[in-house]
């Protein structure tokens, strides 16, 4: 009885070990049907400046998997923590060329491309593969709402602005993928795994 | 009756923990972990780590606490976000356990202050 017990036991471990294995990142957010044809949800439109003033549209990220905050570079509160584990994501996909990270500021008024700049060189990361950038802030505050990110101006907030520390992955076509919790170093090693994952799966698609 | 004093030895013991300056290490969490980090790593070139300061065991340590800090730790001219902001609000008393939390945690040779030196520090403060 005992033996059937466990027999029944590793079976169901070798049946969760192989889904494991064919597993695919779901797609956040809504999914509706059209014409028979799944349409996932997708970030907004990004019309956003770099550190190094170019121009950043969606059309750039096309052939980049990319991961995704918003902060500003005078924040008081959560941002260096989030900040840390960017960092900490940048370290570990610094050799995988399909991947970028991209930093949303929420304070264009003060964050201008060259601050941005100053920050980026401050942190001691390649302008290329880690963008600051900065825009018209209502549409940034819109943006954030389409990566699941809360940003809004509060003046009772410590540097004049809340906003929630979401770190997010998104996928080629623009869709959101997985993400963590910036303050949070524990959810960390979760999203660093899906990168891996999505990157590959683009691999055996032959894209 | 005796569970009484079960209970009240079980609590002394889970609350004898290790650190010896209990308040230091909460208004440490609630004031300097979000930038400095709870490691006292810093963030690149952007926040300077504490646990390899130069500045730990200083008194100059009371005046930053209190005050921030704006340009004087960074020689180049891109201070502007190398800013610490002011901490007016901690009264002699939190300055006093903030700073005997950090040169404890990161200092181990430390000579422990006590408000009256941090009064006085104060005083010297621009």
């Amino acid at each position: 009885m005992n033996f059937n017990f466990l027999g029944i036991a590793f079976l169901f471990l070798l049946f969760t070990a192989c889904k494991n294995n064919q597993q695919t990142l779901p797609f956040l957010g809504e999914t509706i049907v059209e014409n028979g044809k799944e349409i996932h949800h997708k970030v907004g439109q990004i019309n956003h400046y770099t550190q190094d003033s170019t121009l950043l549209t969606n059309k750039d990220l096309e052939q980049y998997i990319y991961v995704a905050d918003f902060f500003f570079t005078s924040c008081p509160s959560i941002c260096p923590k989030v900040a840390k584990e960017m960092l900490r994501i940048y370290n570990e996909v610094s050799d995988n060329p399909n991947v970028k990270l991209v930093s949303f500021t929420i304070d264009p008024k003060r964050d201008t491309p060259e601050r941005l700049r100053l920050y980026a060189e401050n942190l001691g990361v390649d302008h290329k593969k880690w963008l600051f950038v900065t825009g018209d802030k209502d549409a940034t505050f819109e943006l954030a709402n389409t990566f699941f990110v809360a940003a809004f101006e509060d003046a009772e907030s410590p540097g004049g602005f809340d906003h929630s520390g979401k770190i997010l992955l998104i996928d080629k076509e623009g869709h959101v993928r997985s993400f963590s919790e910036g303050t949070d170093p524990s959810t960390t090693p979760k999203l660093i795994d899906d990168i891996k994952l999505l990157s590959e799966s683009y691999n055996t698609k032959g894209k | 009756m005796k569970y009484i004093y079960l209970i009240i030895f079980a609590f002394s013991i889970v609350s004898c923990n290790n650190t010896p300056y209990v308040q230091g290490k909460r208004l440490f969490a609630a004031n300097c972990a979000n930038c400095h980090m709870e490691d006292g790593s810093g963030l690149g070139e952007l926040i300077p780590p504490l646990n390899k300061s130069t500045l730990l065991g200083q008194a100059s340590m009371v005046c930053i606490v209190k005050n921030g800090i704006k340009d004087t730790l960074f020689k180049d001219s891109t201070y502007l976000l190398k800013e610490m902001p002011s901490f007016s609000h901690l009264s002699a008393t939190e300055v006093t356990n903030i700073i005997n939390f950090i040169n404890y945690k990161w200092q181990p040779s430390f000579k422990e202050i006590t408000i009256l030196d941090v009064e006085q520090a104060l005083k010297t403060c621009q």
